[in-house]
């Protein structure tokens, strides 16, 4: 209602403007997944089906949710490297608790998911209790969470075939009468609760507010230090989330996998408009940025684009989008 | 300002595009027609030997009057990018699939996909757990390492002590490589002494470094045995760097390096299997499964010991690629 | 009535330096007081103190009769201390709304934020107070002006009972200080007090009620602003004793002109500065925060661009683009923040001195000749009496005067005849003081010309062959070294032609609707 009532004040309306524009950008976003997929339509016939799809979105479940988690990192300011093999340690976890210790499938899932927020509370403690630069505490993370999972799988997958239901978790439809897959359903379930979480709560303001000037959120009397902690170790939930997500599709916890999914999930962030410096960005972005490099690769693979030329097509999408976001600054 | 901003997005839409558009000249123009397309989804894509394998699977296509595309994750660790391969060669709708599974299982549901469709599916470089591939064309990476501890053994006289130096310890490649090796060893060499193995994840460097610490704690070695090209060039240069001449090097798979250091001397001999032949094998077995043939259950491409005095052997030559 | 804040006795050090000692004030209700000093007469001291951000060493505080203790910000927020800092304290990605109730938005089940609630909150506040802002609006968005208010409008949503504001109009024009003003007047009115720390005379007539002057850290007076003139109060300000009475050496007036520098201007800040530099004489650089003199110096050597003007060096005209430039052409800039911009300090002082001619002196074929090196750095330990065990030493273990020193000696070695210091003893003990003026004036002897950027006037009056005053980023007098005091130069230094039409009718500008100045008013207090 205050919205309605803005313009008439005396005021530059400036509450307008910026929604406007902020609403804007994201169109522009979407619109260029549109413009990618309409192109790809076009070039491939193979391309506008239900079934390809379907594959688009589920392949880009893995990066998906870790992008979405690393997003409420970025946006606070810092930066998260350790979610790829984070992820594949909670994958690995995942198969210690439902395949070695066989517990059953609503305690395994769960245990394996807060597995990842462990991993992201020492990130946090170590990035605000004893303030280590977030690429250096979480590069060690990265190291550390990569090792563990060779030594707890002893370097070998450990395969969920016993384990009733897991796989479905993944490749199941849950929803009647069409082939879904339940984990995209998973995705975007993930995807409103982030989205809610980072607009409608506490937690999302703070997270904005210190990515936007930590000195003055602290003056304001927030605690910061113990904020930070919280957005790491809720962030490390989506690194659990996804273990759980990669090692049902794959039905397999594969121990050396995740090296690289970082970035990946940061491009997508970046793609999806939100500003490495933090302050900025939002859910929708990001999940439109993991999309569009699903698209991307899905699309040029169909069009059976050699693989060397994929990579660099892929690089140049990401440059324009941070260069276009940098456009976009400098008018402010 | 506005215009600008829609300018940069489209600067950005035309740079894709036009190398999308040069990428594909070559793919979708040869396209077109009728001939059988098969879609080869592999364990790699980087490295010379895959390299050698599309090379072999394309010289075969041309002969034969078919299509093929070859893709395949940058490393052998990403399972999931290959599902993801796997689906959109799918999607593509191929006459037939060329696929070497990382993780045979989880790439069951996919397979049985390809089934239902009537896409006949090809394995290929290592078995996948599952009766649909109409036929598997591969190596047996266990014979060969065994067959690389024999000679290893031969020339070190039945005794001394012998290290590892391993590219994997997950994937299937790996594993075996160093069981065929090492279960050879405890089996018919009880004078050798075999050190546990050590894991370069088939890079140069890393591999230099492990076999320079294996030298320096171990004075008294005799042999190494390198299971992958990469390995296999990390410890020529380890040993090199630790000043050591009297180590008796195996290796794996061939390449520039590898063939010049057998030649001078450096290195006593490698096992390769025949990337180029399973290629073409590859793609001869994916058109006779489309005209109906029956296939064997398997196809051995088979591997060769080569060493200084065999390596000009116009058989071996056919099989190394540089 | 008893006060609403008293302050009383205060001290406080930090390592080296006495901040505070003996500080007292105190604040009525519904008073607006000024607090003035010069820059770094304790001023931020004192409001670190009352913020919670350092505490006393000694003294005591008084709100509404009782002691006050604060401990961190957020505790003086709640006891009804709120400060606006000179930087803002904002999120700019964040609304207006948002900003104001940082830390205490309205919810629902306790996590999630109920903005309709937030967004009329702060509609009320904003209402209430009559400013002219849009709660939805983004901050980042908003002109400085309305980013102040914002700032107001949170510090008043804390029921603040004293308001602290730091140089509130440093950003602001006339119009947008005139609303501010207003503003204060409606506030105060409820009976809450104010501290209004402003370097601006008139503004400070226009707006307090009484005026209380910090003089190095200690009570100087405090004076009722509208029966005093604004002499009165830069007299107050300045007024202490000079240690000693030693004046600039070797002042002549015949000495030959060695850099012309006509009409730099730059986007941001500087009008049309024009000065010579002689050969062998120490130029000082006088002027309030702010005023442009720094960046008279980084334009100059081409740090930062400038949109206009000319430097002529020994008659010839130049073009600077970057300080290699600079350096080329024999002008050193050495910087206020040694430890940022001057030195390495985890490099040994050898190190340091032959950084900047490390190629052209002491290298062949891209290998340093650490032989010439360090017998060229051991000849400037020397001559320039640094105190350092070797010359091996880290840069960071030495004391700031030698530091400093270190940074002299790496310009002397590429042969720099211009020398520009910016606050040459900034963070130097009292006895080095005297050491690097000292130096000044033997490098002045040996044909260096000297640009000498200093905010201690005692500095300037001491050191200076000639003084160079800046206001808003124009020079607003040139004086020679006898006519330069204290009261001449906080004359020249508080000009404000853009505002003020008689100020630029008295420097000749023509501002605007500028033609009824009034020369009864004349402040002739700089032409003795």
């Amino acid at each position: 209602m205050t919205l309605l009532e803005a313009p008439a004040r005396e005021s530059t309306g400036g509450g307008l403007a910026s929604a406007a524009r902020n609403r804007l950008q994201q169109l522009l976003a979407f619109a260029s997944l549109i413009v990618i997929c309409g192109f790809f339509s076009v070039a491939s016939r193979y391309f506008f089906t239900y079934g390809n799809f379907t594959a688009i979105l589920f392949s880009t479940v893995v990066i998906g949710t870790l992008a979405i988690g690393t997003t409420f990192v970025i946006i606070s300011g810092g930066i998260d490297l350790s979610i790829g093999t984070g992820m594949a340690l909670c994958a690995v976890m995942s198969g210690v608790f439902l395949v070695d210790l066989g517990l059953p499938l609503a305690l395994g899932v769960p245990a394996a998911i807060l597995f990842g927020g462990l991993i992201g509370l020492v990130n946090g403690i170590n990035v605000s209790v004893f303030k280590i630069p977030p690429f250096i505490a979480t590069l060690a993370m990265m190291l550390v969470a990569g090792g563990l999972a060779l030594v707890l799988s002893d370097s070998a997958p450990i395969y969920f075939t016993d384990v009733e239901g897991y796989v479905e978790l993944s490749t199941g439809s849950l929803l009647p009468g069409v082939e879904f897959p339940n984990a995209v359903l998973v995705l975007l379930g993930a995807a409103l609760v982030a989205g809610v979480l980072l607009t409608k709560t506490v937690l999302g303001r703070y997270t904005y507010s210190m990515g936007s000037n930590e000195e003055a959120t602290a003056l304001s009397g927030i605690n910061v230090r113990k904020w930070k902690i919280a957005i790491y170790a809720f962030a490390g939930l989506f690194i659990g989330l996804a273990g759980v997500m990669i090692s049902a599709r794959l039905g397999s916890a594969q121990p050396a996998t995740g090296m690289g999914y970082e970035l990946q999930a940061i491009a997508a962030v970046v793609i999806g408009g939100t500003s490495l410096s933090g302050g900025k960005g939002s859910i929708v972005g990001t999940l439109i940025g993991a999309l569009i490099i699903s698209v991307l690769n899905n699309g040029l693979q169909i069009m059976s684009i050699p693989q060397e030329w994929q990579n660099v097509i892929l690089g140049c999408v990401i440059l324009v989008a941070v260069y276009a976001d940098m456009l976009r600054k400098k008018e402010t | 300002m506005k215009a600008r901003k829609i300018g940069a997005a489209l600067a950005g839409a035309a740079v894709a595009l036009t190398l999308a558009a040069c990428g594909s000249g070559d793919a979708s123009g040869s396209g077109g027609g009728e001939e059988p397309y098969i879609a080869i989804v592999s364990k790699g894509f980087q490295h010379q030997f895959w390299q050698a394998v599309k090379k072999g699977a394309e010289q075969e296509a041309q002969k034969r009057g078919a299509r093929i595309t070859f893709v395949g994750p940058a490393t052998e660790q990403e399972v999931e990018e290959q599902m993801n391969m796997l689906t959109n060669a799918l999607a593509k709708q191929p006459d037939a699939i060329g696929f070497a599974a990382l993780d045979s299982r989880a790439a069951a549901p996919l397979l049985n996909q390809a089934q239902s469709s009537d896409i006949p599916v090809i394995a290929f470089d290592s078995g996948v757990e599952s009766d649909i591939p109409a036929t598997t064309v591969a190596t047996d990476n266990k014979a060969a390492a065994a067959e690389a501890a024999k000679q290893l053994s031969e020339r070190l006289g039945g005794e001394g002590k012998v290290a590892l130096v391993v590219h994997d310890q997950t994937s299937l490649s790996g594993t075996d490589r160093r069981d065929g090796f090492v279960e050879w060893m405890k089996e018919n060499a009880p004078g050798i002494t075999v050190l546990d193995p050590q894991y370069g994840g088939g890079d140069q460097l890393e591999s230099t470094n492990i076999t320079k610490s294996i030298l320096s704690a171990n004075p008294d070695l005799d042999g190494i045995y390198a299971s992958n090209e990469g390995s296999a060039i990390g410890v020529i240069k380890g040993v090199q760097e630790a000043g050591r001449d009297d180590v008796t090097i195996v290796g794996f798979d061939s390449g520039t390096a590898q063939i010049e250091a057998i030649k001078d001397g450096r290195m006593a001999g490698a096992v390769t299997q025949n990337p180029i032949g399973m290629g073409e094998q590859l793609v001869d077995a994916a058109l006779k499964a489309l005209d109906g043939q029956q296939l064997p259950k398997a196809i051995d491409t088979s591997f060769y010991w080569y060493d200084k005095d065999n390596i000009d052997d116009p058989k071996i030559r056919e099989v190394l690629y540089e | 009535m008893e006060p609403l804040l008293e302050v009383e006795g205060v001290s406080k050090s930090f390592p080296g330096v006495r901040a505070l000692s003996d500080m007292r004030l105190d604040l009525r209700h519904g008073e607006v007081l000024a607090l003035v000093g010069e820059n770094g007469a304790g001023k931020s001291t004192l409001m670190k103190l009352l913020s919670g951000i350092h505490s006393a060493d000694a003294g005591r505080f008084r709100l509404e009769g009782r002691p006050l203790e604060v401990t961190g910000p957020a505790e003086a927020l709640e006891l009804g201390i709120s400060i606006i800092h000179q930087e803002f304290n904002l999120m700019p990605h964040l609304t207006v709304a948002q900003n104001i109730f940082i830390g205490r938005e309205p919810r629902r089940w306790r996590l999630l934020l109920d903005e309709r609630a937030l967004n009329a909150k702060a509609a009320e506040l904003i209402e209430r107070l009559g400013l002219p802002l849009d709660p939805g609006a983004v901050v980042g968005d908003l002109t400085v002006a309305n980013q102040q208010m914002v700032e107001i409008a949170k510090a008043l949503s804390y029921d603040a009972k004293v308001l602290i504001m730091d140089e509130p109009t440093a950003a602001l024009n006339d119009v947008e200080v005139a609303t501010l003003h207003e503003l204060i007047r409606r506030f105060v009115g409820t009976g809450m007090g104010v501290i209004y720390i402003s370097h601006r005379m008139e503004e400070i007539k226009a707006i307090a009620d009484r005026v209380t002057v910090i003089r190095d850290g200690e009570y100087a007076g405090t004076l009722d602003s509208h029966a005093t003139t604004t002499r009165e109060i830069i007299s107050l300000m300045v007024g202490r004793t000079i240690a000693g009475d030693a004046r600039p050496e070797g002042v002549r007036d015949d000495r030959p002109v060695l850099l012309e520098v006509r009409g730099l201007s730059t986007k941001s800040l500087l009008k049309d500065v024009s000065f010579d530099l002689r050969q062998g004489e120490i130029l000082g650089f006088a002027g309030l925060m702010g005023a442009g003199r720094t960046e008279v110096a980084r334009a100059l050597v081409g740090a930062d661009r400038s949109d206009g003007g000319t430097v002529t060096l020994r008659g010839t005209p130049v073009r600077i683009g970057n300080p290699a430039d600079a350096v080329r052409h024999g002008i050193g800039y050495l910087s206020e923040d040694r430890k940022r911009f001057g030195l390495l300090l985890d490099q040994s002082v050898k190190a340091n001195i032959s950084l900047a001619s490390l190629r052209e002196r002491f290298a062949t074929a891209g290998f340093v000749r650490d032989k010439a090196a360090r017998a060229r750095a051991g000849e400037y330990v020397g001559t320039l009496r640094i105190k350092t065990p070797t010359l091996e030493q880290q840069a960071k273990n030495l004391s700031g005067g030698n530091q400093q020193k270190v940074v002299v000696a790496k310009w002397l070695v590429k042969d720099c005849d211009v020398l520009i210091f910016d606050e040459p003893t900034r963070g130097i003990d009292v006895g080095a003081k005297e050491e690097i003026y000292q130096l000044l004036n033997e490098l002045a002897g040996q044909g260096k010309s000297i640009i000498m950027i200093s905010s201690e006037l005692p500095e300037i009056l001491r050191m200076s062959h000639r003084v160079v005053v800046m206001s808003e980023g124009r020079v607003t007098r040139v004086l020679e070294s006898d006519e330069a005091t204290q009261e001449s130069i906080m004359h020249f230094a508080t000009l404000r032609p853009d505002e003020n039409p008689e100020d630029a009718a008295e420097l000749g500008i023509d501002a605007g609707p500028a033609g009824s100045a009034s020369p009864e008013q004349a402040r002739k207090a700089g032409r003795s």
